[in-house]
């Protein structure tokens, strides 16, 4: 059986949820993210930095009516991987290749 | 299927001791990925404020006009059009104020403010063109035409079937047109956007209501 090694930035459940709502946004703010995925400021804002530093997604910071803003925004790499790692994960559904 | 499960563990588990988040299986990872892609996807951004207030502005324009012309009570009834510049001012002001409250732009968001700026800018252009040449006769027919343009897309786009109706009873009322009386022009523009604006924007607005 060949089993693509699946990319483990994004085999994590926050980071995947994460990864998984920007690709079909185009931007959104941390605010948004945070509601969507029901987790805590603290964890969202490391997982979000793991997914920067990977060059997945880009964060935008912004001050708006005087309240810091989070934009965040899925990369061209970060699409690439995301289709690799949705590959990756239909050969573990489909061993066989049907 | 087990094996697969207990292969994947093995070999992420050193990584993700920390985090019990990452002992998920590949069944799981594309529940979550359909789960949160539908999520997003099914956010109604638009809560029709743009189409109400645009479709009542030229609604009432129109109807003034009709009546003005009728009963001569002013020398120049057409200036009742310069509200529109009111209009766009607070438009403009409105939207910077909502894309900074915004809390998600959508890919079908970017779409849809596209085609409402080539409507613009076609509305920009008739009016040079009819205003260079004299052909003001033709201005509100063109203008329903071009009106259901960007009415039908936008209906496509959000894939709501009243706008749908409204960019063809444009265009329909655009060919009634070749067989009315100029002065009747203004009663089809406000049906126009009785039927393309006034009752979608309501519609759009119970919508947006309903799922925030």
């Amino acid at each position: 059986m060949d089993f693509k090694e699946l990319d483990p930035i994004l085999h994590s459940q926050l980071r995947l949820a994460v990864v998984s709502l920007l690709i079909s946004v185009r931007e959104a703010e941390f605010t948004f993210l945070k509601e969507k995925t029901n987790s805590t400021a603290g964890n969202l804002s490391v997982q979000i930095n793991k997914l920067k530093d990977a060059g997945y997604i880009e964060v935008t910071k912004q001050f708006s009516k005087n309240y810091p803003q989070t934009i965040c925004k899925i990369t061209k790499k970060g699409i690439e991987s995301f289709e690799d790692y949705v590959k990756a994960l239909q050969s573990y559904m489909n061993p066989g290749g049907n | 299927m087990q094996p697969v499960y207990c292969f994947i563990n093995r070999l992420f588990k050193p990584k993700f001791q920390s985090m019990q988040s990452e002992n998920f299986s590949p069944k799981d990872s594309l529940l979550l990925i359909d789960s949160m892609i539908n999520q997003a996807k099914n956010r109604f951004t638009e809560n029709g404020f743009l189409y109400l207030l645009w479709g009542w502005l030229i609604f009432i324009s129109a109807v003034s006009h009709f009546i003005l012309l009728k009963t001569r009570l002013l020398k120049h009834p057409e200036m009742i059009w310069m509200s529109c510049w009111v209009a766009i001012i607070f438009q403009i002001i409105y939207l910077v104020r909502k894309n900074k409250k915004e809390k998600v732009k959508t890919y079908s968001d970017g779409i849809i403010d596209n085609i409402w700026m080539c409507f613009g800018i076609c509305m920009m252009v008739l009016i040079i063109i009819v205003s260079r040449n004299n052909l003001w006769i033709y201005m509100y027919p063109f203008t329903l035409m071009i009106y259901g343009i960007p009415t039908f897309l936008s209906g496509v786009t959000m894939q709501f079937t009243p706008l749908k109706i409204g960019g063809i009873s444009c265009w329909a009322l655009a060919i009634l047109s070749t067989i009315t009386l100029p002065i009747y022009y203004l009663l089809l523009l406000a049906a126009a956007v009785l039927i393309a604006w006034i009752i979608p924007g309501y519609l759009l607005r119970k919508k947006f209501k309903n799922q925030h």
